[in-house]
């Protein structure tokens, strides 16, 4: 199948300013890929390189084996759906998505089944004949997701597509998106800075900070295995503990202040000052004075309800402010403000960490 | 008065006051003039009564040859000008908008100094540059053209790059990302989206072309190259009857038919939006 990309040493500065920093990346055929990082990260400059509005400073950009690095962007069989959706107001929604096909040598009648095709697919058959300012910001989203995918690309371009809709509409377009993607079998490069997005959609994450790749994994190694301090912070919600590490058998002992944890993930065989991390679902709420290993005991300083969990905040034996989820399961297990609790971070949840930047992994 | 013009609650009513005492001074002759036109006696001080005889009249402005030649001759001439002076601004207004290399700033400037230059001065300068650099030209109708698009461009080239400012470089991205090559950016995307601006520019070449005094009168070569604007300017110091307010009329209402229709085309596509349009469009 077509559609492999190959990002190998790719680079670009505006000035002297690097934005995207020498990155390697491998996007095979048929695989839902996000890049996501916060603004500036270099993600939304290596999606414009791939499409060609971009020159690189260096590096290659390999589509199906062949270097595209320097061809022009009409030239090269990929294409995006722009976070403006940049749809032309002087043409109506036919006339948009009939526009690429002009440059494929079809007759007219084809022209006009590959566009009502198109279309279809989008469910916005009867919208043929509207402008794109009489379209609400979701069929305006379709149009342009048509416009790209009538042309069949061997690759499609999504910067940010969802950024400009409401909740609601993102949502419902996220599974959408990823349904289509499956059933086209088209490579998807998707630009986002919403970790959720990121992580419902795709079938790999690239994590991107200053212009280099933190991380990339599927979804549940980036969030779950996190390599680096910047990845399992901008992955959701994360606690980090500053500790002392020496050895403990095959895991890692963890001295945090007075007290000493257990640590079995992540980078265990590290020594020295590091940072640990542990997801506040992930930590176990006991009662004040419950014993046994990797035990801290707090004050809750505030619960905030979220409607299906708790958000507790605790402060730690130390001064450490650790948020701990409790789901909201009735048993009423989610203590005051003020109560005094002990909290378990399990080893098995208590990761290691290796210091940012770090080689990407995956 | 006072405490009228202080209320804090309403709209602010001294800037109202100031509004629309300047809009009257500013209007007031132009109406003096129009009403003599009408005058049904010789004088342009008394008016005897309303009349169409300055218009219609065996002595009136539709039966007087000089007039109708000078009409011919200023239409003639903006419609050249209007011609050469709009393609040649947008192409220019194009390359400026995507050069950004050495010279480019220097350009831009450039382009806006016909805009701050004395007519008289530009008027002169023309004038030298028929007579002892291209003495081959000569003066007259050529020269009259050449000289009115060498001013009216960088109207073009202001409106024209406004409008490619306010749309951005996406729709071109998006069109090469399409397939589109170079040129149909220009001709399937870019042009369209400019047509409002285009039709603009042109309105305002064609108004500035027939009110031209200075420049033309300079490049002029003889009687049958004598514009509207050179013909009240004699008859003004001939012997004034209101036909020459009935000329002045006839101007008046051509440029602003053209700034009228110039404006509502361009409300109608880029639904009003662009206020530098707007504003080079008040000129």
């Amino acid at each position: 199948m077509a559609g492999e990309v190959r990002l190998e040493e790719l680079t670009k500065r505006f000035g002297d300013v690097v934005a995207v920093d020498g990155i390697d990346l491998d996007m095979p055929p048929g695989e839902f890929f996000t890049m996501l990082g916060p603004s500036g990260c270099g993600k939304t400059t290596t999606l414009r390189m791939i499409a060609g509005f971009e020159r690189p400073t260096s590096g290659r950009i390999v589509l199906d084996g062949v270097d595209v690095a320097q061809v022009p962007p009409h030239k090269r069989n990929v294409n995006t759906v722009f976070q403006s959706y940049a749809l032309f107001p002087h043409l109506d929604v036919a006339g948009n998505v009939a526009f690429g096909l002009k440059y494929h040598g079809l007759t007219k009648d084809e022209r006009r089944r590959r566009v009502a095709e198109a279309l279809d697919l989008v469910q916005l058959g009867d919208l043929a004949q509207r402008k794109p300012a009489q379209l609400s910001g979701g069929q305006q989203q379709r149009v342009a997701l048509a416009r790209a995918l009538v042309l069949t690309p061997r690759v499609l371009l999504l910067d940010e597509p969802l950024g400009a809709l409401d909740a609601r509409l993102r949502k419902g377009l996220q599974v959408e998106l990823k349904a289509l993607q499956a059933e086209l079998g088209i490579t998807f490069v998707f630009v986002t800075h919403d970790q959720e997005e990121a992580l419902t959609m795709s079938d790999r994450v690239a994590v991107m900070n200053g212009g280099r790749v933190e991380q990339a994994g599927s979804p549940r190694e980036v969030y779950e295995e996190p390599s680096t301090m910047f990845v399992a912070d901008f992955l959701g919600v994360s606690n980090l503990l500053s500790g002392e590490a020496s050895a403990d058998g095959s895991n890692c002992a963890l001295r945090v202040g007075e007290r000493s944890f257990r640590a079995a993930q992540g980078a265990v065989d590290s020594r020295g000052a590091v940072k640990a991390m542990i997801r506040p679902e992930r930590i176990v709420v006991e009662e004040h004075g419950a014993a046994g290993d990797n035990r801290l005991p707090g004050l809750v300083e505030r619960a905030v309800f979220l409607g299906n969990a708790f958000e507790l905040h605790v402060r730690v034996v130390g001064g450490d402010l650790l948020r701990v989820t409790v789901p909201n399961d009735g048993s009423a297990s989610a203590a005051g403000e003020g109560a005094a609790v002990m909290l378990h971070l399990p080893a098995e949840a208590l990761r290691v960490l290796a210091p940012s930047p770090a080689p990407a992994a995956g | 008065m006072i405490a009228w013009l202080r209320n804090p609650w309403g709209r602010p009513r001294g800037l109202v006051l100031v509004t629309g005492l300047y809009v009257a001074w500013s209007i007031l002759p132009v109406g003096i003039a129009i009403l003599f036109a009408f005058n049904s006696g010789r004088s342009r001080t008394t008016l005897q009564g309303i009349s169409l005889r300055w218009f219609t009249g065996p002595a009136g402005v539709f039966h007087d040859p000089a007039l109708q030649g000078a009409l011919k001759h200023t239409l003639f001439l903006a419609l050249i000008c209007v011609l050469v002076a709009t393609p040649l601004g947008v192409t220019l207004a194009l390359g400026l908008q995507r050069w950004r290399g050495r010279g480019s700033g220097t350009v831009n400037t450039l382009m806006l100094l016909p805009l701050v230059t004395p007519e008289i001065v530009m008027g002169v300068a023309l004038l030298i540059l028929f007579l002892k650099v291209f003495p081959g030209l000569g003066l007259g109708t050529t020269a009259q053209a050449i000289g009115q698009v060498t001013f009216t461009l960088s109207y073009v080239v202001v409106i024209v790059r406004g409008r490619l400012v306010s749309i951005g470089p996406e729709y071109e991205e998006a069109a090469a990302d399409l397939g589109a090559p170079p040129r149909d950016l220009i001709v399937r995307v870019l042009l369209p989206l400019l047509a409002p601006a285009i039709v603009a520019s042109a309105a305002v070449v064609f108004a500035l072309s027939i009110d031209d005094f200075v420049v033309t009168q300079y490049l002029s070569g003889g009687a049958s190259t004598t514009t509207i604007p050179m013909l009240l300017y004699a008859s003004a110091r001939g012997a004034p009857t209101p036909a020459l307010n009935a000329i002045a009329s006839v101007a008046l209402l051509i440029t602003l038919g053209t700034l009228a229709l110039a404006f509502l085309v361009y409300r109608r596509f880029a639904g009003g939006s662009d206020a530098a349009v707007a504003a080079a469009l008040e000129v």
